[in-house]
């Protein structure tokens, strides 16, 4: 690890310049009123700053909504491999960079998804500070700092980027721009800890997670679940826009000719009625109430026992993706602790 | 291959009352089925018919009067494998739900005239009268889920139709959520997919023409579009106008909280 650089905001259209050069470089751009999302751009001009979050997170690029797994033909069948090609993703938050960690973890136990880490292989991450809003939670969730998973971290300390250096590919990357960079004098580390101390005090949540654990063994019956589930749509939102929800579902689609085709997987949802659907009509979760209360207990304490963290990263798409609003895992849980009154979801 | 004569398999394309909208979705495709199968009856695109035995029958269209009805019973008996396309063979569309806001006969009356001669029944969708293998919905359906259909009936297996909701569709397509962004109408979370969500993809609200998704949750969807506003006729009115059946709505029975988290 390279020793922190800083890079004045004027040469920025350079480094954007030596992205490019990398591969195809994608960052936030908004969409509409409220919405961005990572989409290819070809100038720095095109990229949303102010972007918070976007509607999907950035496990997209490395695990794509669909993709054919595998060809068959004449009773061969060969594995179709992900597109080689080096993808350059700027502009991704702590939360998102904390979930990329949690998604290698997963998705690098046996049986590890060749496809997801060779997406990761040849890619570039680079982060981006960010100010929270109200729906911002990554601090309470251990979420709110780079953590690993990046080869580049920027920090918005006014007038430049101060630069965090992680991977063999980032050092690369900046000696190619040594002309432009510096490394990081005194008065630069005094900025840099400006901003995260402002970003710090910036959090409203007022969310403590010390009993998580416990509080949603304790709390499995509270009738909270069968409030919310009632307004609950099945519609499954919560899980795609989570940038560690990773289910999927396997289709084959069968060619005419009976003798070709081809299996593809696509995100799935738990929230769908058919996701633990079995034969003979038997469902482990019936109904939404079951279903919105096995997500709550899957994001907050469903991998602390065996992993050591939570699935949930506090970044808020959930919240704000929720057409029911009850995906506010702030207030439910204050609930659930009995720190706020439950008058929201009454029926 | 299926055809229990040991032959090309045999096809029909039929129809009842609806828009054609299937048949033509169909015909656009027929060129990727002709090399498997005979199409011996598709009156619609080809003029020489021939009644006989089929093995799969796509059928469009509710029925809508006792013509249909015959006409059902007749393509029921002479096919394997009896598959309903579209929304109006799968849940009766918009006929089938104007018949539940007023009586046949007005509407024949309003129509027609005062002394049509015109015989008409309450439209229903096709397993109200018959057995029915395959649905697939649409308005009009997916080419893609056709021919998969298709491919797996020709190999004898029943297809995998899932019903989830457009909501996937348009999240994994990453549109903005015009239901919560614009407070449009949008019932694609009752809704099922197939469509690609279409609507959402260009700004509007989907208005449930796929039919419902399995499961539909209608009383979460009818209190959160009365939270935005609208009124509960008005949401009725549009949750039931592609042919939901009935007992989708028995549990909408909570009142409905103006407060919001
Ligand atoms: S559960 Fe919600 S807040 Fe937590 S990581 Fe997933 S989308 Fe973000
Ligand atoms: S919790 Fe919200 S986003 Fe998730 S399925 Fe229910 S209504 Fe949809
Ligand atoms: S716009 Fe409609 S279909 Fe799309 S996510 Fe929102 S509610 Fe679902
Ligand atoms: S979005 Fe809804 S209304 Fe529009 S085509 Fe799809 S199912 Fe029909």
């Amino acid at each position: 690890m390279l020793k922190p650089v800083v890079l004045p905001k004027n040469a920025f259209k350079l480094f954007f310049q030596s992205l490019k050069g990398l591969g195809t470089v994608y960052a936030p751009v908004k969409v509409s009123e409220k919405s961005y999302s990572f989409k290819e751009v070809h100038s720095p001009e095109e990229i949303a700053f102010e972007a918070l979050r976007t509607i999907l997170p950035p496990k997209k690029f490395f695990y794509p909504q669909e993709e054919t797994l595998i060809r068959y033909k004449n009773g061969d069948f060969e594995e179709v491999q992900p597109e080689k090609k080096f993808q350059v993703i700027f502009g991704v938050h702590p939360c998102d960079l904390a979930s990329l960690g949690i998604l290698d973890t997963i998705f690098s136990s046996e049986p590890a998804d060749s496809h997801y880490l060779k997406r990761r292989e040849q890619s570039l991450l680079v982060g981006l500070s960010c100010m929270p809003d109200k729906h911002c939670f990554c601090n309470a969730m251990n979420a709110d700092t780079a953590g690993s998973a990046y080869d580049l971290f920027l920090t918005d300390t006014g007038e430049e980027y101060f630069i965090e250096i992680r991977s063999a590919k980032g050092v690369e990357l900046i000696k190619s721009l040594a002309e432009k960079v510096s490394d990081a004098n005194p008065e630069n580390h005094e900025a840099y800890k400006e901003f995260w101390k402002k970003r710090e005090a910036a959090f409203s949540h007022g969310l403590e997670t010390e009993n998580l654990r416990s509080l949603l063994d304790l709390e499995w019956e509270n009738q909270i679940w069968d409030e919310m589930g009632k307004r609950c749509l099945s519609c499954g939102n919560c899980t795609p826009v989570c940038p560690t929800c990773y289910c999927f579902d396997l289709v084959d689609i069968a060619g005419l000719n009976a003798k070709e085709g081809e299996r593809v997987r696509q995100w799935d949802s738990c929230q769908f009625v058919g996701f633990a659907q079995v034969n003979g009509d038997f469902n482990f979760r019936a109904t939404p109430a079951d279903r919105l209360k096995f997500w709550y207990r899957h994001k907050l304490h469903g991998f602390d026992d065996a992993y050591g963290f939570k699935t949930c990263v506090g970044c808020g798409r959930c919240t704000e993706s929720c057409p029911a609003g009850i995906d506010d895992i702030v207030q439910v849980v204050k609930i659930l602790q009995g720190k706020k009154e439950n008058k929201h979801y009454e029926p | 291959m299926l055809s229990s004569q040991g032959t090309v398999p045999r096809i029909a394309v039929e129809s009842l009352t609806g828009c054609a909208g299937e048949l033509l979705v169909i015909l656009e495709n027929l060129d990727k089925l002709l090399p498997y199968v005979r199409v011996v009856s598709f009156p619609f695109a080809q003029s020489q018919n021939d009644s006989g035995a089929v093995d799969i029958t796509f059928l469009e269209g509710s029925v809508s009067n006792p013509h249909d009805l015959e006409k059902l019973k007749r393509i029921r008996a002479k096919s394997r494998w009896l598959v309903a396309v579209g929304n109006c063979a799968v849940w009766g569309c918009v006929q089938k739900s104007a018949c539940s806001h007023c009586k046949v006969e007005d509407m024949l009356k309003a129509v027609y005239g005062q002394d049509s001669k015109i015989e008409v029944l309450p439209s229903t969708s096709l397993d109200e009268h018959v057995k029915v293998d395959v649905k697939l919905s649409g308005c009009p359906i997916n080419a893609t889920q056709f021919l998969s259909v298709t491919a797996n009936l020709l190999q004898d297996h029943l297809p995998y139709i899932t019903h989830k909701p457009v909501c996937l569709e348009c999240k994994l397509k990453e549109n903005p959520c015009v239901l919560i962004e614009d407070n449009l109408p949008c019932l694609g979370p009752v809704t099922a997919a197939g469509c690609g969500a279409l609507c959402p993809s260009v700004g509007a609200a989907c208005y449930g023409c796929w039919g419902p998704s399995q499961d539909a949750q209608m009383d979460a969807m009818a209190v959160i579009l009365q939270e935005k506003g609208y009124a509960i006729d008005e949401v009725l009115n549009r949750l039931q106008s592609f042919g939901a059946p009935a007992k989708l709505f028995e549990r909408m029975k909570f009142e409905v909280k103006n407060e919001r988290v």
